[in-house]
């Protein structure tokens, strides 16, 4: 049995229940790093208004859970996969890569990162040429530098490849 | 006659070269977004708010709503071609154009959806024009409890409208309120929930970042499960013999304009409605009360009219709570409203009386904007057909270079670009789960101006909620909580109710 057959809706239904009750009650005692009291002389804390919306998102998965528990959840009763083979080996490569393109971001640069990304990507998943791949993959961030950094004026992160850009600078703005 | 002279100053403001050059752009993009599977107005208007940054707020709000306009019309395209609707707004056109389109008939259906867009947009605007000031002149108002109580509402109809599972409606409106109290206490200056003592949560989670995340990173995940880049278009003949016997069809469809038109604008005034519901609702009423309900769902006309002339009136609707009220009446709106907050505007009736330029510029350019759509749509058939055979794996990588580099540019933080992805991936798992996103992003955006209302409130009552109550002090905020209230508990006896809106929506 694959890992995907494993974790059905039902499954991934209830884990996210916990995890949301869990992450509400760490919200709740983060609030209350603040004062959670609210009266007429002192008016309200800090902390008043996020730990009684944590609460009330505690109070809202516990009541999902009890539905799941009494099966009058859709999802209590499913035990289809929570996602198929092929559909996780799209998302699963898709989230992986996108972690690995903002990691990348911060130090390689948003340019050389989105090539790589666009190359690794097309590459993956699409059946085009190496050559489309390539242009397509250069054109890309040449686009987005002219965008952002020409037109709006916003500079993006450009990490160790900062250097290569000052020539460019110097053209924009000679 | 004032509103007569208001709106001609608003379309000559729309006539503006930069605001007329960016409100036929936007037209084209809002198409284009509307067409591709996976994307819709709310995914189009959340990644192009920062590109807006750089020019005037009229142009900047001129633009985006012919994006949300254009994406309505943009809808029926792969509705009709491919059998996947390009957005939500657009699932109920599938119901009778995808049948059309297999008998061959795919040109009547595409006509069908773009006259229907344009007379459903035609009336709502008008209805706009009409309803907009008085209500404005209301709201003028209102003060902090009022305001309020709105607020309250617009999150209850969420629970009483929505459709769906209460606990999780609740637990989304909450986390998008708890998401929006993060950063600096407004009235005592401290730190709240600041994880780990990361700096970047000090300013707080921009909405921009919930929103790119969950309707950017999320719906590109969502589309690429579901199409796995698939899609099976359909054959279509362009000429004018085709035209003229679409524009033919239409004779038979009087019924469904009107039944789209005004039911889609009422619709889309409610907050938690919106373009979506309406289009269903629409659908299902003209269904109801055709002579010929039985072919409904075989590849009639009508049946492609209801839902289109719903979403375009509705969409237009929903932009009435917005600048009147200040109070988003679809996901787009409230995206929409964040974006006002971004250049200086404070969203509500104040901006009839300070903004002039802004609010009639707006409303001029809907009138302008839907004729330009419905040209730009029939003109360009062949150019979006083309379009939608370009693979979703080439699309996809392109739509995450705009989410990561939009979610990057409002605070130039990398730290905005980490938390967009975690939405984005909480969003897609949380709405396989069916755990509505939509509320969410409304509560960020609500969450800082409730607090603010309810915090003002509480210093003008020496802490008394009793304020929000009062029939004899404040009325119409007392008003306006015991309907709120009422769509809380609504749910509760909620058995027939939601028995009938499963009803609407599969029929």
């Amino acid at each position: 049995m694959s890992i995907t057959n494993k974790i059905t809706v039902k499954r991934a239904e209830i884990a996210v229940a916990v995890i949301l009750a869990l992450c509400s009650i760490a919200l709740m005692i983060k609030s209350a790093e603040n004062r959670i009291t609210w009266n007429a002389e002192e008016n309200m804390g800090a902390g008043f208004l996020p730990f009684y919306l944590s609460l009330g998102m505690f109070i809202c998965t516990v009541l999902t859970i009890i539905k799941f528990v009494l099966k009058r959840s859709p999802q209590s009763k499913d035990d289809s996969p929570f996602i198929d083979a092929e559909a996780f080996k799209y998302i699963a490569v898709t989230i992986i890569s996108l972690v690995i393109l903002v990691l990348a971001i911060g130090y390689l640069g948003i340019y050389f990162s989105l090539i790589f990304f666009l190359a690794f990507y097309l590459r993956y998943f699409s059946s085009k040429s190496v050559l489309f791949i390539s242009v397509f993959s250069l054109i890309t961030p040449v686009l987005t530098f002219l965008f952002f950094e020409w037109l709006l004026k916003i500079p993006l992160p450009q990490g160790i490849s900062e250097p290569l850009f000052y020539p460019v600078y110097d053209f924009m703005y000679s | 006659m004032d509103v007569f002279i208001l709106l001609l100053e608003g379309i000559f403001v729309s006539f503006q070269p930069l605001n007329l050059g960016l409100l036929i752009f936007g037209c084209l993009i809002g198409l284009f977004v509307g067409a591709m599977p996976g994307l819709g107005s709310v995914n189009g208007v959340a990644i192009l708010i920062p590109i807006t940054f750089i020019i005037p707020p009229t142009a900047a709000i001129i633009f985006l709503a012919a994006v949300y306009y254009g994406a309505m019309y943009g809808g029926a395209i792969s509705s009709v071609m491919l059998g996947i609707p390009g957005a939500s707004t657009a699932v109920a056109t599938v119901f009778d154009g995808r049948p059309l389109a297999v008998k061959g008939e795919a040109m009547t259906a595409l006509t069908a959806a773009a006259v229907g867009s344009f007379v459903g947009g035609t009336v709502s605007v008008i209805l706009f024009t009409l309803f907009a000031p008085p209500l404005a002149e209301v709201a003028l108002r209102f003060n902090a409890p009022e305001t309020f109580a709105l607020m309250v509402m617009a999150f209850a109809t969420f629970v009483g409208l929505g459709g769906d599972d209460v606990p999780k409606t609740i637990f989304s409106i909450l986390i998008g309120l708890a998401l929006s109290t993060i950063g600096l206490d407004l009235i005592t200056g401290k730190p709240r929930l600041i994880f780990f003592n990361i700096p970047g949560f000090l300013h707080g989670i921009n909405f921009l970042v919930l929103a790119i995340g969950i309707y950017g990173i999320g719906e590109m995940l969502w589309t690429l499960e579901e199409t796995k880049g698939k899609v099976q278009m359909s054959k279509l003949s362009v000429n004018m013999k085709e035209v003229g016997r679409a524009f033919g069809a239409l004779k038979k469809t009087i019924m469904a304009m009107n039944i789209g038109s005004f039911l889609g604008f009422f619709v889309g005034i409610l907050p938690a409605a919106g373009a979506t519901p309406a289009s269903l609702m629409s659908y299902g009423i003209t269904k109801q009360l055709s002579k010929n309900s039985k072919e409904f769902g075989s590849g009639v006309p009508a049946g492609v009219v209801a839902p289109e002339c719903a979403n375009n009136s509705a969409s237009t609707g929903s932009m009435l709570p917005m600048l009147t009220l200040g109070i988003p009446g679809s996901p787009t709106t409230a995206i929409l409203l964040g974006g006002m907050i971004l250049w200086g505007l404070t969203p509500g009736p104040l901006l009839f009386t300070q903004e002039p330029e802004f609010v009639w510029g707006l409303i001029g350019s809907l009138y302008i904007a839907n004729f330009f759509t419905l040209v730009l749509n029939i003109a360009l058939i062949p150019a979006f057909l083309m379009v939608l055979r370009i693979p979703f794996a080439i699309l996809a990588p392109v739509i995450f270079v705009l989410c990561v580099t939009g979610g990057y540019a409002p605070t130039q933080s990398l730290h905005d670009v980490w938390l967009m992805l975690l939405f984005g991936f909480a969003g897609y798992i949380l709405r396989k789960l069916d755990y509505p996103v939509a509320p969410a992003v409304l509560s960020i955006v609500l969450g800082p101006l409730a607090e603010k209302a309810l915090r003002q409130s509480l210093i003008l009552s020496d802490g008394s909620m009793g304020i929000f109550f009062d029939m004899s002090e404040k009325p119409i905020a007392a008003i306006i909580m015991y309907i709120a209230i009422v769509l809380l508990i609504m749910p509760a006896f909620g058995p027939l109710y939601r028995k009938f809106f499963k009803k609407a929506q599969t029929t």
